[in-house]
């Protein structure tokens, strides 16, 4: 690797290069790159089929790439498991209510990485320390704003959209580096949507990078600083959504408008 | 923060109390010596077998899943426990070691088909539930086995708290039951019981090896029949081929009265301790009432009926 492309890729918080992904005849990643910058929103949208999950699942640990590298702050990094992207910083919310309802919400947020009591309780008794991790769970969410008057009300006592807030916040409150969001408006009212738009946008605020898929493509425009589309199993372009409109995004997602003729001020930087 | 209503248990968790009371009305008006100090001690002794098999089925209720081979596999548990020792000649700690390792041996094979193949626990347990019943009878060729030694009923000798007779067999289901409590409300492995009947895939997700903690849910069931097949032996003295149908229904009963959803993910098991002594306290009071058997068990099946119908009512409303 010469050094001018490793001092490049250090500037991008993750970035992948010519992933392959084969499911025995059928290729899902073919040679896809991609690319995240520090405090940005980065959707990821594209068909069915275009690779969009595959290249997430990739991502986040939960499917081993055939060939391709990954890079997370500069580092080449493999993950083999989603456990092993998560101790590696990178939170994934994944796509329909992520959550047990009958538990509380203190509960979700700590849901396998509960903390222990210190001491002979907790070492031997394997005693849960509930005391704190409900004082954290107040404090990580006081800091996203999630408006939740108690965080010992079980789950599925919230709307849907509030819901769906408890899975970002979650996602949100551990990441070190990346959050990965899978349709979190998806299934969602109006004003629902907008709630949980506006947390994508606090977290991004705060400084975490987050990768959003969804298909909801006034939601993108609205929230996305930059857009990746995916496209048989590459990526076909990154486009600037001040730019470029809502229907030649979509042409250049099904194909209509090949790479080659989006107008160059269009695409992102 | 809290209002009194989110702190007041939902009606699926004060149904039991609620049924217990009421009985215990209706029995204390009808007959004459049902509040006494010596038959509350001994609707305990009578409960503890179905109370110990019951701690064992809540956890598999827990995880969304059902355990239809409880009874049969305690009945084989004490099956194998006093004949081993009788028969062989075993010494009795081994031989109970060995009818323990049994019903936890069952508890693992049903734990593998639900685990590995992904077969419903129902279908599993109810085949289960016929193996363990026809391996019963084939082994003790439909024998009683009797002559067991006297370690093994110590569990079933009193001691005397004023002058009610207390088994030793009850502190220890109760013992069990505020551990398996302790264990369930104070524990991250305990939690993620929970979390696995309440959502399978956001718990797999989170990173929880879900079918981990399955396997060791139905092996943990298994020990407890074993444990109940002690209490069983040293109830009767007896090694008995066809008990355990009685104790099937009645402990997946102790369950569902204990306001432990049959959906999975909600209930507490002290839950179940209560609903095992309504069981209990209905098949005393009726019998001290002179109502015959058939009847009991009528009205057993009809409580199960009530108590399902809450949860789905209660859990509807919930939504």
């Amino acid at each position: 690797m010469s050094t001018s492309s490793s001092s490049s890729s250090s500037s991008y918080v993750m970035q992948a290069k010519g992933l392959v992904k084969r499911y025995g005849q059928v290729t899902a990643l073919d040679g896809a790159d991609f690319e995240l910058r520090a405090g940005e929103i980065l959707a990821v949208i594209g068909d069915n089929g275009a690779g969009k999950s595959s290249l997430i699942k990739a991502l986040s640990g939960a499917t081993i790439p055939d060939e391709g590298e990954i890079l997370l702050d500069g580092r080449p990094v493999s993950f083999r498991s989603p456990i092993e992207a998560r101790h590696a910083g990178i939170e994934c919310c994944y796509q329909d209510l992520a959550v047990a309802p009958a538990m509380t919400i203190a509960e979700n947020l700590f849901l396998g990485r509960e903390l222990r009591r210190p001491g002979f309780a907790g070492n031997v008794l394997r005693m849960l320390d509930k005391k704190k991790m409900l004082e954290t769970a107040i404090a990580r969410m006081a800091d996203l704003k999630v408006g939740i008057r108690s965080m010992t009300q079980a789950v599925e006592t919230l709307s849907g959209g509030q819901r769906q807030c408890v899975a970002v916040a979650r996602a949100a409150a551990f990441a070190e580096h990346v959050v990965i969001l899978d349709e979190p408006t998806a299934a969602l009212g109006v004003k629902e949507g907008n709630m949980v738009l506006e947390l994508i946008r606090r977290v991004r605020d705060k400084g975490l990078p987050v990768i959003l898929i969804s298909h909801n493509m006034p939601h993108v425009f609205e929230i996305a600083d930059r857009i990746h589309v995916a496209r048989l199993g590459r990526r076909a372009a990154v486009l600037d959504p001040k730019k470029i409109s809502m229907s030649d995004t979509v042409a250049v997602m099904t194909g209509a408008m090949p790479p080659e003729r989006i107008p160059a001020e269009c695409l992102a930087c | 923060m809290t209002t009194f209503k989110d702190k007041l248990p939902p009606i699926s968790q004060l149904g039991p109390f609620i049924a217990l009371v009421a009985a215990c009305i209706v029995f204390g008006l009808t007959t004459d010596n049902f509040f006494s100090g010596a038959n509350f001690a001994l609707i305990l002794q009578q409960v503890m077998v179905v109370g110990v098999i019951a701690i064992g089925q809540t956890l598999v209720i827990l995880t969304a899943g059902i355990d239809l081979s409880c009874g049969m596999v305690m009945a084989l548990g004490s099956i194998v426990m006093t004949k081993f020792a009788v028969d062989l000649g075993m010494p009795a700690p081994l031989a109970i070691l060995c009818g323990i390792a049994v019903t936890a041996g069952f508890g693992l094979i049903n734990g593998l088909l639900v685990t590995r193949i992904k077969l419903p626990p129902f279908i599993v347990t109810l085949g289960t539930m016929n193996i363990a019943f026809a391996i019963t009878q084939l082994y003790s060729s439909a024998q009683t086995v009797s002559g067991v030694p006297s370690l093994m009923t110590w569990l079933g000798g009193t001691f005397d708290i004023g002058h009610t007779p207390i088994s030793f067999g009850t502190i220890l289901m109760i013992a069990l039951y505020l551990g398996c409590w302790f264990w369930l409300r104070e524990t991250a492995s305990g939690r993620h019981v929970y979390a696995v009947g309440n959502n399978p895939e956001a718990t797999r997700l989170v990173g929880i090896p879900t079918d981990r903690v399955l396997l060791g849910v139905y092996v943990l069931a298994g020990l407890f029949y074993g444990i109940a097949s002690l209490l069983l032996v040293a109830r009767t003295e007896v090694g008995d081929p066809n008990a355990g149908q009685t104790e099937n229904l009645d402990a997946i009963t102790a369950v569902v009265l204990g306001g432990t959803s049959l959906f999975g993910g909600r209930g507490v098991v002290l839950g179940s301790l209560v609903g095992a002594i309504v069981v209990g306290v209905l098949r005393n009071g009726l019998t001290l009432m002179g109502v015959s058997s058939v009847y009991q068990v009528l009205i057993t099946g009809i409580l199960v009926i009530i108590a399902v119908t809450v949860d789905q009512l209660s859990r509807k409303g919930a939504r």
